[in-house]
């Protein structure tokens, strides 16, 4: 009795400690980067030892003051910009997409599933030439609206989680509706929708953080400096300021978790919302 | 039937193969109105007619977009310049501005699409790249005022011969090479009477690397956590000047010939064991870029008593002095004036003839450092090319360099400017005279000097932390035949893997 009462215990510190030790290896460079950006010499190597031997908040306001050669505000703004109308848009597309797959049955229906699929296993990159010389003809390089096109017109290509999550919604409440005189509209809307809300609030997050945090597409097609977004911005910062690129990525992440707190409380109210009754 | 079929898809086929062969004696590029430029030009008088680019009539009511670096900008030499330029072209409508891209934008990607600058400011060797391409128009610069000024050596940087006509594709405004950066306050305090032979008033440390080797010994002996003279090796921008000092080269014929590679010629194997014993006297930072990275904050602090590098970084190097003397209590003001007058910027020390470091009173030779030589081209996609030539005409002016020299404090590339500026600035241009600047090739395949040289640098590096037993270059043989292998990879990489 006395040695299975050992056993759990053990059992419970190894346990622990791995995740623990897990957890620290996942901390660490986080905590690392968020000391870093606070440090007062602003030189990764006046740091004493592994972290800053003095700490300040210069940094952060050298990011929004000291402009002249790096807009970090401005960049801030672009990315904001670019990612909530690609989130908006995007979220809108990929909705309607994956609840038509899932719902409605028409001719090519399969066909499309398949075709998306399986362009979906080519990595995005893939088509950046061509892309740009779309771009070019459109005449959309250097604009913002560019990134946002490709961005909103490129997510309903990842419609298969939410068409998976539609799925799951019984159609019989969908014919109960009808019954009641509902058109396919007021279906999607009054019915399906608000249950649906921790998938849209997923399909907003994600729609939202890869704008945000993409690099390869802005780099591509923004040229002129006024334009960057963050990521491309940060790179773009001369050898010494290793301070400045630290508290850029540690504030860069600040619009990420509001949305991620404002929006979590849906993810919970959406599971409970609806359901079939009786 | 099918065999009408197969006919008729035969003739179409060599048709277009015809086509293609139609298509490809002509340029090969879709740069537009680049290419009409070149092609028609003839020698004449004191250049190529270049009357088919520059018809002498400005362009009324435009806006020419310049591609600036960033320290320019950042210093504010830049909105200067275009402000005086914009003034004085008022009456034509013609507004310089700046292109807001990145200093290293490749106009050869933005250029086709009408993204790039009309007019920019880049090194000789990205400058020349261009060329091949048509992406730059040559410039007639025998009609510049300027022209008279600069050395032959800084307009080589930027000859192109083409189909037996010699062409100026930009102009040159300012030199870069390395430069050897050290702290006053670091010197011994009996300098003067222990390290000053020949009583001139300079450090010897500061004149040979015998003294700078004897030196960066004895703060090693003093105390471990400080150099004497730190660089990381692996950079061949600043390594492969010891081994051009003793008869090594990039390219032959001027650096005009990737055929030749040049690495291992002479006595370069002498300057590789240079680099090797300086190796010795530093941390492991100097087998990668760590040093070159964090030399602004060690010189600062004190851990490094000298480095080698480009004059462009001074302001960098001044910050962080700056910062350290005012985390030792000192006001802004104080910390500002005793960093200006104990960072110094000076030339390069002379080497041992012999090639060895310890030599007691050696025969001294030159150091010759790669250099480059920045100016400005205008693009072939201008839709304004006699308001580029006229910002060029008015940025390579007297008044316009001698500000840049004061603001940035750059080595001009003009001899009235670097004679009256004196200092620095005359010392490097000097040195471009006497030959001692080896400038980068403006040649495509110097692409494939860089990673087998810095391969070779870092294994050199590394040699000196490598255990007794198992040291890679511990014979001047090893050393040839090592710099004999660069030689190689770089012929091949320039022939086979490229596809020359």
């Amino acid at each position: 009795m006395k040695s299975r009462k050992t056993l759990r215990f053990m059992d419970s510190v190894v346990t622990h400690m791995i995740l623990i030790a897990v957890c620290f290896i996942f901390l660490f460079p986080c905590l690392w980067l968020i000391l870093a950006s606070f440090s007062k010499s602003g030189s990764i190597y006046s740091f004493d030892g592994f972290f800053p031997s003095e700490y300040s908040f210069d940094t952060f306001r050298m990011l929004f003051t000291d402009t002249e050669m790096y807009n970090y505000p401005r960049w801030f703004r672009n990315t904001l910009f670019i990612a909530t109308m690609s989130c908006l848009i995007g979220t809108f597309l990929v909705i309607l997409t994956a609840y038509t797959m899932s719902r409605f049955k028409f001719r090519g229906r399969k066909a499309i599933m398949k075709t998306t699929l399986v362009l979906g296993m080519f990595p995005s990159f893939m088509g950046m030439i061509a892309v740009y010389i779309i771009m070019t003809q459109f005449g959309l390089i250097n604009k913002m609206w560019g990134l946002i096109l490709i961005y909103s017109s490129g997510a309903p290509m990842g419609y298969l989680t939410q068409k998976g999550f539609f799925d799951t919604i019984p159609g019989s409440i969908d014919e109960a509706a009808r019954i009641d005189g509902a058109t396919n509209f007021q279906v999607f809307l009054k019915i399906n929708l608000p249950i649906s809300m921790p998938i849209i609030v997923y399909t907003a997050l994600t729609s939202f953080v890869f704008p945000w945090s993409d690099f390869i597409l802005p780099k591509l097609l923004l040229k002129e400096k006024d334009l960057y977004t963050v990521a491309v911005g940060l790179m773009s910062l001369g050898e010494t300021e290793f301070a400045r690129f630290a508290a850029g990525s540690v504030f860069i992440a600040v619009p990420i978790v509001i949305l991620y707190f404002c929006l979590m409380r849906f993810l919970v109210d959406g599971m409970t919302a609806g359901a079939v009754k009786g | 039937m099918r065999r009408k079929g197969y006919r008729f898809l035969a003739a179409l086929l060599c048709a277009g193969l015809l086509a293609g062969c139609g298509a490809g004696s002509g340029d090969g590029n879709d740069g537009g109105g680049a290419q009409d430029g070149q092609n028609t030009q003839t020698d004449g008088g004191d250049g190529p007619d270049l009357s088919n680019i520059y018809s002498g009539e400005l362009e009324q009511n435009v806006t020419i977009r310049v591609l600036e670096n960033d320290t320019a900008i950042e210093q504010g030499y830049f909105q200067e310049l275009i402000d005086a330029f914009n003034e004085a072209y008022a009456e034509y409508g013609i507004v310089a501005v700046d292109a807001n891209m990145d200093q290293y934008s490749n106009l050869a990607d933005d250029g086709p699409y009408g993204y790039g600058p009309d007019v920019l400011y880049q090194a000789n060797d990205v400058l020349m790249k261009y060329v091949d391409g048509k992406h730059i128009y040559p410039i007639p610069v025998q009609e510049l005022e300027c022209y008279s000024q600069i050395p032959e050596r800084a307009w080589e940087a930027y000859r192109r011969e083409i189909d037996g006509v010699t062409y100026h594709m930009a102009v040159p405004v300012n030199v870069q090479t390395g430069m050897l950066y050290y702290r006053k306050d670091l010197l011994p305090e009996d300098w003067e009477t222990a390290w000053d032979d020949n009583a001139n008033g300079i450090p010897d440390m500061i004149e040979n690397w015998n003294d700078m080797y004897r030196f960066s010994q004895q703060r090693m002996a003093e105390n471990e956590g400080q150099f004497g003279y730190m660089r990381s090796m692996y950079d061949v921008y600043f390594s492969s000047g010891f081994l051009f000092s003793y008869g090594g080269y990039v390219f032959g014929s001027n650096n005009t010939d990737p055929s030749d590679v040049g690495f291992s010629a002479g006595d370069s194997w002498m300057g590789a064991s240079v680099l090797l014993q300086q190796s010795e006297l530093m941390n492991e930072g100097c087998i990668d870029d760590t040093i070159t990275v964090n030399a602004y904050s060690k010189l600062a602090d004190g851990t490094y008593f000298a480095t080698m590098t480009t004059p462009d970084v001074y302001t960098l190097f001044l910050k962080e002095l700056i910062l350290a003397y005012q985390a030792q209590g000192m006001d802004e003001e104080a910390a500002r004036a005793l960093a200006e007058e104990n960072l110094v910027m000076t030339q390069v020390p002379m080497l041992p003839a012999s090639a060895d470091l310890s030599e007691e009173n050696p025969e001294l030779i030159p150091l010759k450092t790669m250099g480059g030589v920045n100016g400005y081209a205008i693009s072939a996609y201008t839709k304004a090319p006699n308001a580029c030539l006229a910002f060029v005409e008015f940025a390579t002016s007297y008044e316009m360099v001698m500000r840049r020299c004061e603001l940035l404090g750059i080595a001009p590339a003009r001899s009235d400017v670097a004679e009256n500026r004196g200092g620095t600035s005359e010392m490097i241009y000097q040195k471009l005279e006497e030959g001692n600047v080896v400038l980068m090739p403006s040649v495509t395949e110097v692409d494939q000097i860089w990673t087998p040289a810095q391969s070779f640098f870092s294994d050199l590096a590394k040699d000196a932390f490598r255990e007794p037993g198992e040291k890679k270059y511990d014979d001047p043989e090893k050393l040839k035949a090592g710099l004999a292998q660069v030689d190689q990879q770089i012929h091949d990489a320039i022939f086979t893997l490229s596809g020359q």
